[in-house]
Parts: C-alpha cells; sequence; structure tokens
C-alpha cells in the first residue's frame, strides 16, 4: 500500500459557491464611476453657462427638434432592452436576439442623431462653450457606443449559449449600463438642450 | 461549433506541427500574471516606495518655508502641493487597495479576486501613472508647476492614477458582492472585507468625480496656470473634509480584524459595528462639498461632527475586545488603534472648522479651509498608519514570514509620531495665522519638515521591514512566532493548527469567524441568529 503523509497543518476550505453575479455587480460599480464623471460635467456646464448668462451659444442654432427625437429613441430602447433581459429570464432565445436586435438598431440611430446635430449645430472647439459642450456631450456618445459594444458582446455570448433563464447575468449587466445612458441622456437633454 | 464550447482533442499525430514556444521568463509571467496575491504584493511594495517619496517631497517643501524659499525657490510651493496629492494617489489609497487586493478574497476564502485581468492592470496603470506623475514634479509641472508641458502629464498622471485606483476598487468591491462562500451573508463578512465594500463605491465616485474635472482641464488645453485653477476648483476638494476621511474607512476594518485576530474573541456586537464603518463611510462622501461656499453650510457641519460617532464608537467596542482579557503586545495592534486616534484628531478639526464657518462664521477669526492642512494631515497619516498595520499584520500570508516586532514598532512609533507632529503643528500655523509672522512660521516648518522626516523614517522602517520578512522567507528561516491561529478564513493556510487534523472542512461559514466556530467546535447559539 502507498504510504500516504498528512500534510503539516490543516487547510480547511470553504465552501465554494458559483460566482454569483459578478459581470453584474461589476457592471454595477463601473457603472456608478461612469455616471458620477457625467453628473459632475453636466454640473460643470450648467455652472459655466449660468456665469457667461446670455452670450452661452449665441452664435449657434440648437433645434429642440433633434434631442427630442433622440430622447424617444434612447427611451424606446429602454422598452426593448427590458423585453431582452424578460426573454431571456424564460430561456425565450429567439427574442431574447431579436430584442438586443432591435436595441442595437435604436442604439445606432441614436449615434446617428448626434452626429446630425453636431453638424447642424456647428459648435466648434475653438468657441468659449465648444470643450464643455463636447465633454458632455461626446463624453454620453462614447458612452452609448461603449454601451453598444457591450450589447454586441452579450449577444454574442447569448449566441454562444452562455446565458438562459439561470444565468442571465450578461444580459443584465447589459441591461444595467443601457439604462444608465438613458438616464444621462435624460439629465443632458433637459440641461444642456432644453435650459440651453 | 459555437466558440464557447471546448475544442476537440486532435492528438498529436505526426503531421501535427508542435510549436515549441519558449517559457516565459520571471518578468514576463509577472507582468502579465492576474494572481491577486503577486499583484498585491506588487502594489503594497511600490506604494510603499511612493510613500517615501512623497514624504522626502514634503519635508523638502517644508525646510524651504523655514529658509524663506532659499533652498527650492520656485518650485517648492508645486512640490509641497504635489507631495499632498501624491500621498493621497500614490501612497496611502494604492497601499491600502493592494492590501485589499491581496487579503479580501482570501478572507471570502476565493481562489482568486474578481475581473483577475482588469486588477492586473489597474495596477500597472497606476504604477505607469504614479511614475509621469513624479516625472511632471520634476519637469515643474505636476500640481501648480509653471512649466505647460509639465503640468499638463501631472494633470494626465493624476487621471490616470484615479481611473487605476477605480479599476481596482471595483474588482475589489465584486470579489466581496460576488466570491462568498456558502452562508457568508453580507452581515457575516470580515472587517477588512467589508470595510473595503464600504470605501470602494466611496472612491469611485469620487475619483470619477475628480477626473472629470481633470478631463475638462485637458481637452481646453489649458495651461500651467490655467491648470492649476483647474486643480484649485474641480480636484483640491477631495484633499479636504468630509471627502479625505474616505481614506480612512479600511483602516476601521483592519483595526478590527487585528483585534479579532489577537484576542482570538468574538466581538460583541458585530453589527453595530459594521454599520458604524458603514456611517462613517457615507459621512466621508464629500464630492457634495466641491465648491468653498458648501464648507458653510449646515449639511457640511453635520458631516464634519457626525464623522466621529463612528469613529467612537469602533473605538468603544474594540476597547470593549481589548480589556476582557491579556492580549499580546503587538506593532499592528498599537499602529491599528492609535490610526483610529489621528483621524480623530482630524474630526476634531473639522469640528472647529465647522464651529467657525457655521452660519455667518467668524467665532475665532479663521477663514474658510484655514484648518484643512493639518485636518488632511491627520487623516492621511492615520490612514497610512492603519495601512502599514494592516501589511504588518498580514505580513506572514503576504511574505511568507512574520516582520520583526522590533523594527515594525520602530516604524510604526515613527509613523505616529512624525504624521501626528506634523498635522499638529499645521493645526497649530492655522489657528495662530503664523504665516503673518516670518520667525514663528519658519520654526512651525521646521518641525513640519522633522515630522516629515520622521514620517519617512517610518514608511521606510515598515519597507525593510516587509523586505526582511519577504528574505526570511525566501531563505526558508524559522518564523518568528510558531504557528499561527486565526478566526478568519485567509489564515486556512500555511501554519494553522485545528483539532480536525488535516482533512477539516468547513460545511457551511455559520458566523463571521469560520476557524474560530472549528476550533469552538460550532456557531455560539448568538452568532447564528
Amino acid at each position: 500500500m502507498a504510504e500516504t503523509t498528512a500534510p503539516a497543518a490543516a487547510a480547511p476550505t470553504a465552501p465554494v459557491l458559483p460566482r454569483r453575479r459578478e459581470l453584474l455587480f461589476g457592471t454595477a460599480f463601473g457603472t456608478a464611476g461612469v455616471v458620477m464623471a457625467l453628473v459632475t460635467l453636466v454640473g460643470t456646464y450648467i455652472a459655466t453657462r449660468d456665469a457667461a448668462g446670455a452670450a452661452w451659444l449665441a452664435e449657434n442654432e440648437i433645434p429642440l427638434t433633434q434631442p427630442n427625437m433622440q430622447l424617444v429613441t434612447l427611451g424606446m430602447s429602454a422598452v426593448t432592452m427590458q423585453w431582452a433581459v424578460w426573454s431571456i429570464g424564460r430561456d425565450d432565445r429567439y427574442y431574447t436576439y431579436l430584442a438586443l436586435g432591435v436595441t442595437l438598431l435604436l442604439g445606432v440611430a441614436f449615434v446617428n442623431q448626434t452626429t446630425f446635430l453636431y453638424d447642424f449645430a456647428e459648435v466648434t472647439i475653438a468657441q468659449t462653450e465648444g470643450p464643455l459642450f463636447y465633454a458632455v456631450t461626446a463624453g454620453h456618445l462614447a458612452m452609448v457606443v461603449a454601451g453598444i459594444v457591450f450589447i454586441v458582446l452579450m449577444a454574442f455570448r447569448a449566441l454562444g449559449g452562455q446565458f438562459s433563464s439561470r444565468q442571465p447575468d450578461g444580459i443584465a449587466a447589459a441591461a444595467l449600463f443601457w439604462y444608465a445612458c438613458i438616464g444621462l441622456y435624460a439629465l443632458i437633454w433637459f440641461a444642456v438642450y432644453v435650459q440651453k | 461549433m459555437a466558440l464557447t464550447e471546448t475544442r476537440p482533442d486532435t492528438g498529436h499525430g505526426d503531421d501535427t506541427v508542435v510549436v515549441d514556444r519558449p517559457a516565459p521568463t520571471q518578468i514576463e509571467r509577472l507582468v502579465a500574471t492576474g494572481d491577486h496575491l503577486s499583484n498585491g504584493r506588487l502594489q503594497i511594495g511600490f506604494s510603499l516606495v511612493f510613500l517615501a517619496v512623497s514624504a522626502l517631497g514634503l519635508g523638502l517643501a517644508a525646510l524651504d518655508r523655514v529658509t524663506d524659499d532659499g533652498l527650492l525657490g520656485g518650485i517648492a510651493e508645486p512640490l509641497w502641493a504635489s507631495s499632498l496629492v501624491g500621498l493621497v494617489l500614490m501612497g496611502v489609497v494604492p497601499l491600502l487597495l493592494g492590501l485589499a487586493i491581496y487579503v479580501v478574497p482570501l478572507q471570502l476564502g476565493s481562489p482568486a479576486i474578481a475581473f483577475p485581468r482588469a486588477a492586473s492592470l489597474s495596477m500597472w496603470s497606476w504604477l505607469v501613472g504614479a511614475v509621469l506623475f513624479v516625472t511632471s514634479v520634476v519637469l515643474d509641472g505636476g500640481v501648480g508647476g509653471s512649466d505647460d508641458d509639465g503640468a499638463r502629464i501631472g494633470n494626465l498622471s493624476m487621471g490616470l492614477m484615479m481611473v487605476a485606483l477605480s479599476l481596482g476598487a471595483v474588482c475589489v468591491a465584486t470579489t466581496v458582492m460576488s466570491h462568498r462562500p456558502l452562508g457568508m451573508k453580507l452581515a457575516r463578512v470580515p472587517f477588512f472585507s467589508w470595510s473595503m465594500l464600504v470605501a470602494a463605491p466611496i472612491w469611485i465616485l469620487t475619483f470619477a468625480s475628480a477626473v472629470a474635472h481633470i478631463f475638462v482641464g485637458q481637452i481646453t488645453q489649458a495651461d500651467a496656470e490655467a491648470l492649476s485653477a483647474n486643480f484649485d476648483a474641480g480636484v483640491s476638494w477631495m484633499l479636504r473634509s468630509p471627502s479625505i476621511y474616505m481614506l480612512a474607512i479600511p483602516v476601521l476594518g483592519i483595526a478590527a480584524d487585528v483585534v479579532v485576530h489577537l484576542t482570538g474573541r468574538r466581538l460583541a456586537a458585530y453589527g453595530a459595528l459594521q454599520g458604524a464603518i458603514a456611517a462613517f463611510g457615507v459621512l466621508s462622501f464629500g464630492a457634495w462639498a466641491q465648491s468653498s461656499p458648501a464648507g458653510q453650510t449646515i449639511i457640511w457641519v453635520v458631516f464634519a461632527v457626525a464623522a466621529g460617532l463612528p469613529l467612537l464608537a469602533m473605538l468603544g467596542g474594540l476597547g470593549d475586545a481589548l480589556r476582557r482579557g491579556r492580549v499580546p503586545a503587538a506593532a499592528a495592534l498599537g499602529a491599528a488603534v492609535l490610526a483610529h486616534l489621528l483621524v480623530l484628531g482630524a474630526v476634531l478639526a473639522a469640528a472647529l472648522q465647522a464651529l467657525d464657518t457655521a452660519g455667518s462664521g467668524d467665532l475665532f477669526g479663521l477663514g474658510t479651509d484655514a484648518l484643512e492642512a493639518g485636518l488632511f494631515m491627520f487623516v492621511v497619516s492615520g490612514a497610512a498608519l492603519g495601512g502599514i498595520a494592516g501589511v504588518l499584520h498580514w505580513g506572514e500570508r503576504i511574505f511568507g514570514a512574520p516582520a520583526k516586532e522590533a523594527l515594525s514598532g520602530v516604524a510604526g512609533a515613527a509613523l505616529l509620531l512624525g504624521g501626528g507632529l506634523m498635522a499638529t503643528v499645521l493645526l497649530v500655523e492655522s489657528i495662530a495665522q503664523a504665516a503673518r509672522n516670518g520667525l514663528v512660521a519658519g520654526v512651525l516648518y521646521g518641525a513640519v519638515a522633522v515630522g516629515a522626516a520622521l514620517f519617512l523614517v517610518g514608511v521606510l522602517g515598515a519597507l525593510v521591514a516587509v523586505l526582511g520578512a519577504a528574505r526570511t522567507s525566501h531563505e526558508g528561516s524559522p518564523a518568528e512566532g510558531g504557528d499561527v491561529i486565526g478566526s478568519t478564513l485567509e489564515w486556512s493556510g500555511r501554519g494553522v493548527a485545528l483539532p480536525g487534523g488535516p482533512s477539516t472542512e468547513l460545511a457551511a461559514v455559520g458566523s463571521p469567524y469560520p476557524l474560530l466556530d472549528l476550533r469552538d467546535g460550532g456557531v455560539p447559539d448568538e452568532e447564528t441568529k
């Protein structure tokens, strides 16, 4: 019989549970930071605009129609994103892919609308308002693009069979980030475009 | 085939080309590893070095004030401001985060940290940022320097460090939330892990807000003067109360874990102490108080004064545990508990400031933020002392052997004296408005320089102590102090002797002290509620 030797010291092991919502929690903490940064930028924008008075963006024409449509677009994507979360929670893979696809389409439409607005408004980085205007709006645009990439990645992982009703974390994490994008746009819509 | 499926084993037939890849070198393994033990150890080591560099800068700037700007000339003021930033972003926060990256997964019985590659990226990005920041200070940039390029590098490197530290904080907080073993509810999380769960979101939110201002400074292509103004308006609030208290949150957890470990007893009112740490965390959130007028509001007064209550609660809880029996003298214990007193000094300074500035102000004739320099130094010294207490306490786990007690004690005492001296003198200087009197100001800044030197000696002493421990471990010398008996899961490795023998396993975590439960043969009734 083979001789067995016990280790010199005991090493009690903790019973391991499957990783619980790691991606969801990580996304939540990261999103909190991104939201805080953008909220700070919006606050700085408002303070600087108040100090500048009536001269702020006086040379630029920024219509409200375009931002309104952008808000509606993102608002609709909130419904489709929640549809994806609801579908994966019921193992309805067909509708999960469909909902993610529509959300992506609306996200790309938002990006398109934003670039159209930039062309129309003709705010230059050289003018006083330029850096802060783009810090806020392009910062949010970058967040939306990051959200689109996140959704695409999670959609591919869903296609690979990694998510189901027992493990919907990736879709839920992407949804959390997406909702933060939408909430922030509502803030920007009011603070930057409505109040001007 | 879906991308996520396991690649089929095709075997190695004669036609298979086997690529003989060279084994990665030691450095390649070090840089590419996602091992939290390796990354945490590196971050602790580098942060101690940068803490020493920052203390040196502070001492030199103070000496310059003694010599009436005769030592360093125009770079003294930027060096002072940059050293203060360095103490926070290059020293204290990364030290505590490095300790958390190492210890938190172990406390939870987890084999890895959440997002190990991100944690590794966090450490290396922070290191690059810290090196860039030191470079920018040398170029007369940093914070408040006059060289445009140097100031831009300083601004950028501050942002990089904050983003990197936030990323590390995300990994640690996620680990606590999602890597807990069976039965370990949040109410049973060890104190240090709990304190990091409280600290991480506060750090993330605070740094994110400061990074936004840094970003604005960067995209406006501002010159050195404008970047200095941008720092004063958008980032310096992070170094004032109540935000600066966020550095001390993990210290509360470290002290509680040290006391539990050394006394081997269960702390009464575990939940209440967790609540005290959480309350201190909430009261250290200061992004709302970015503008100077915020320091004259009743909310600021409430934050400044109320932060003392959870601190006193923690001290009461720890004192209760310590008075119930003999406790072995240990440098880590003394440092961890005395760190609380330094932080308490900051709260008292804040209360004084609050009394002066609340409402119409002018009670003592101080200006807004007059006491902030002393308050800052109290918190930073307390956090550094607490962090080093943690490093010494978990030194055997981190470096393979315990640090020498005598050297640790000297290091801790030097840190305490140095930090306390600097903070007290800066407080006195503000209250007495000594800047108006050149001779008195010279004497006081001489004392600050002495304090910085003592602080430097303390940090270097701690560095030598941990390096000595690592060397002892490497040489295989017998460890000082014999077997380690711990209460929480990070002690469940080498050197733990348990009555159950080598096959001992936990069915589930039933209390905050799983190893103590194993030794006691079960969970006490009051813990199961």
